[in-house]
């Protein structure tokens, strides 16, 4: 046991050294406080519009309070609309030729600007997640997230991705559990206190492959099953250390030259390119993503 | 006979560290004087029956400690006519095989415990060393490849060499070990031994240490020591024989006349471990410091390092990525 301890001990130091400075970290970002919201030309006090009905009163109201709380930690506004309703005819009014899949936009857009959403300002530091529950014309039923300000600074589109896909994790069995994750993956993903950040997969076996591998390593290159090296020279037992060379010829007997053409390539190489994919932006000010399901 | 202290009648043997004779029991520097005649089967020291194997040429007391040299095992046919004496003291030895296993992380903890070391034993292993003269000769063909380019066109040039080597060499004291019990391929690894340290046997040496005389004679064991000489003769002949890019033999011709052969006695440590119902043995050059064994493989602790280093791992990898997203 003392010989265990004392070969590890440096390794623990680091562990828990690491561990303190996150907690810390975690503890600094939990703490925090963003601040008094200064958006005085905000038309509601409102965060939850459940217009498709798809939450009970109790339930609105746990949100509504939750939503409070992580608006202050965040510093930006909270917004959840529920919808059953056809986007089609609003969003074509406004955009004649905009996609099915961005109906959501459109109207996620226009609810939160006409709104003045933004909690240092209108059309500021917010975040708002539309869910439609009404299925459209090409059978699929959609939903946007959006983001103005210092969210969508924060924001990429492959973190939006994972954000809607936590809450199309829980939406069908359960829409509240759903926006409850939104409202709390928006808070870790603005404050990073963690949780979500390690739910995603590349970061969970990243470090489990590479410690995997440096374990099978270690084993390796402890179970040393050898025992011993032979360290006797052929030269070892030989009366003054060498042997006496009596005849030693090297004669030239022949020479054969064989000669071969260099095949040349004339063609090029080519190059394949690639696109990524980035999140919509619309008015300058909105970054935003959609799920439909 | 024993060698006994002419200061306080106590064992005298000889101290490696000393490269004298001592005696533990008043400290005293070649104080010894030969004592008693034949040991025959009882003590010389104190009377008690000794254990005395069939190759044993020295054995201890187990009753009052004593180191005793049997006469007739160390006369005539048996006295060997040289000597390596310990130049390593177990201290030293057990010093030389904690820093050797320092790293073997998955050594049982009892692995060189005291308890373990008590009956590691130093040994004088009986040798025979023979001297041979050799004759190779051989006549093959090498090649010589060389390739250039010049302008789109690659060439290759092959030279064929008629090649011819004739060399005597004359190997001294190539050494074959004469015990049964000692594994031969681990005597093989014991060395190389400095032969600058041999000397005429005398029998101080052996005090304080086991020994035997040879199990096999001297024409029994050739065989092994002509395979040694014929061997390195070939890597031999194959050195002088260099720059080819292929060799084909066409005659090879090697001839061993041995030249003359002595019996030696060379020094060696023995620590036997048994763990799990097997014994693991492990050598140390008597001379060099030179170690030779296999230490055991604890499962439970290549469990215990092998988890600890992917659990440390993997937690320090995932907090530094989390301080990373964080900040």
């Amino acid at each position: 046991m003392k010989q265990y301890i004392r070969y590890f001990k440096w390794y623990f130091v680091c562990v828990w050294v690491l561990a303190a400075v996150y907690a810390g970290i975690l503890l600094l970002h939990g703490s925090s406080d963003a601040g008094g919201r200064t958006n005085g030309e905000c038309l509601t006090g409102e965060r939850v519009f459940d217009y498709g009905e798809v939450l009970s009163a109790e339930e609105e109201e746990k949100l509504r309070e939750l939503i409070a709380k992580r608006e202050r930690q965040t510093g930006c506004d909270i917004v959840l609309v529920t919808l059953d309703e056809s986007l089609e005819e609003y969003a074509r009014e406004r955009e004649p030729y905009v996609p099915y899949e961005e109906f959501v936009r459109v109207y996620a857009e226009e609810f939160y600007d006409g709104n003045g959403f933004g909690y240092d300002g209108p059309s500021g530091d917010g975040v708002l997640l539309v869910d439609n529950w009404y299925r459209e014309a090409d059978g699929n039923v959609y939903t946007w997230f959006c983001a103005a300000g210092k969210a969508d600074k924060k924001y990429n589109l492959a973190m939006m991705n994972h954000l809607l896909d936590v809450v199309y994790r829980y939406v069908e069995r359960s829409p509240y559990k759903a926006y409850r994750a939104y409202i709390n993956e928006f808070y870790h993903d603005m404050t990073g206190s963690g949780r979500n950040l390690y739910g995603a997969v590349g970061l969970r076996v990243v470090p489990f492959a590479a410690a995997l591998l440096v374990m099978l390593l270690f084993i390796a290159l402890h179970w040393n099953g050898e025992k011993g090296k032979k360290t006797v020279t052929a030269a070892a037992y030989v009366n003054g250390g060498r042997p006496r060379i009596n005849k030693k010829e090297d004669i030239l007997v022949n020479k054969v030259v064989t000669k071969r053409k260099i095949q040349t390539s004339s063609g090029s190489g080519g190059r394949s390119g690639g696109r990524s994919g980035g999140s919509h932006s619309h008015g300058g000010h909105h970054g935003g993503a959609g799920h439909h399901r | 006979m024993l060698f006994r202290c002419r200061n306080c009648g106590g064992n005298v043997v000889y101290s490696p560290e000393r490269n004298k004779m001592f005696c533990p029991h008043c400290d005293g520097i070649d104080s010894e004087e030969k004592a008693g005649g034949d040991a025959g089967t009882e003590c010389i020291n104190c009377g008690a029956p000794l254990e005395i194997k069939e190759y044993n040429s020295t054995c201890k007391c187990e009753y009052c400690g004593s180191y005793m040299i049997l006469d007739e095992r160390v006369d005539g046919k048996y006295r060997p006519h040289l000597i390596i004496p310990f130049k390593i003291g177990k201290d030293r030895a057990v010093e030389l095989m904690r820093q050797e296993f320092k790293s073997r992380v998955f050594a049982p903890d009892s692995f060189l415990s005291e308890a373990t070391l008590e009956e590691m034993k130093g040994l004088y292993v009986p040798f025979w060393m023979y001297d041979y003269a050799a004759r190779c000769d051989y006549a093959g063909t090498g090649t010589k490849v060389r390739v250039w380019t010049g302008g789109d066109t690659q060439y290759t040039e092959t030279s064929y060499y008629h090649v011819e080597r004739n060399l005597d060499i004359d190997f001294d004291r190539i050494p074959v070990d004469a015990s049964i019990e000692m594994n031969d391929d681990i005597m093989d690894l014991m060395e190389p031994f400095d032969y600058r340290q041999l000397e005429g046997f005398t029998e101080e040496y052996m005090s304080g240490f086991y020994g035997e005389i040879y199990n096999m004679g001297a024409e029994e064991l050739e065989n092994r020591a002509k395979e040694k000489a014929a061997r390195d003769a070939d890597s031999l002949l194959k050195e002088s024989i260099s720059g080819y890019a292929s060799l084909v033999q066409e005659r090879k011709r090697m001839d061993l006349d041995r030249e003359g052969v002595q019996y030696a006695l060379l020094p060696v440590w023995r620590y036997r471990y048994r763990y799990q119902d097997r014994e693991y043995e492990f050598h140390v050059n008597g001379q060099t410091g030179k170690i030779i064994g296999a230490v055991p493989v604890s499962k439970k602790k290549v469990l215990a390092y092998g988890g600890t280093v992917f659990a440390v791992l993997w937690a320090a990898l995932s907090l530094l990525l989390h301080i990373a997203e964080v900040i």
